[in-house]
């Protein structure tokens, strides 16, 4: 029994332990904590295994159980901030700015990873849980709305101004950075 | 269906979120339409460049170490 649970976590469960280590990196905002979420997370998922329903949605049920904990123990000392401050959110239509200039994007093709990371640790919590969740992580609407608790509409309006607000400051990086001249002001 | 309609789907139909109809609906607009087109083309192309920045960082050897000696005891 014990090698049927552990052989069935491995197979459904620690396939996931990247997809798992990159959100949570993302919700804490640094590697310590993140190490220590994403152990958390597999060592009470591995006691609930046996409340998981075999052949579901197991990156998701396991997202879910990573959510709760981080919610619980670890924002309040996350050095992201804890509220959806929408004002600070600044959603920038970048297209029209560059459709004469560079219309396929790229620009975007010189930045590298870390500002990307960077960009994304910016967002406020709730915008960016939502760009994570699908745009690193590929997951359905209705999926990132059950594990965030909210409609699906919800999620579809913070997909729209996260990702707006993400290609911005993208945007605005590149003109500093001289990749596209641009006409921001 | 006109532009404004068109760009309001823009995410969704990108993210494979559209019922079929409205898909087709999004699918006719930009083959006549170049700056829609072109508006989706970028779109498209950066959600691809987020993803595969980001997509670089796993969970490092040592945490994997560390998880399976507290599961298995190995």
């Amino acid at each position: 029994m014990a090698d049927d649970k552990r052989a069935s976590f491995e197979r459904e469960a620690l396939i996931h332990l990247d997809a798992l280590y990159r959100v949570a990196r993302r919700l804490t905002g640094n590697e310590a904590d993140a190490d220590d979420l994403v152990q958390e997370t597999m060592l009470k998922a591995y006691r609930a295994w046996d409340q998981y329903e075999r052949g579901t949605n197991a990156k998701a049920w396991l997202v879910t159980i990573l959510r709760n904990a981080f919610i619980n123990e670890y924002r309040r000392r996350s050095r992201h901030p804890e509220t959806v401050d929408v004002d600070t959110l600044e959603p920038y239509a970048v297209f029209p700015d560059v459709q004469d200039e560079d219309p396929q994007g790229t620009f975007f093709d010189r930045i590298v990873d870390d500002e990307v990371l960077k960009a994304i640790d910016e967002l406020p919590e709730a915008f960016r849980e939502a760009v994570v969740l699908s745009d690193v992580e590929g997951m359905s609407y209705q999926e990132i709305a059950r594990i965030l608790k909210v409609p699906v509409g919800t999620v579809k309006s913070r997909l729209f101004r996260g990702r707006q607000a993400l290609q911005g400051k993208l945007y605005r990086y590149a003109v500093e950075q001289g990749y596209i001249k641009g006409s921001v002001a | 269906m006109n532009c404004g309609e068109c760009v309001e789907h823009l995410y969704e139909f990108l993210d494979r979120e559209l019922t079929p109809e409205l898909e087709r609906e999004v699918r006719a607009h930009i083959a006549e339409c170049t700056p829609c087109d072109e508006q989706f083309d970028f779109e498209e192309m950066f959600l691809k460049f987020v993803r595969a920045r980001c997509q670089t960082q796993g969970a490092p050897p040592e945490l994997k170490r560390r998880i399976l000696r507290e599961l298995f005891g190995e």
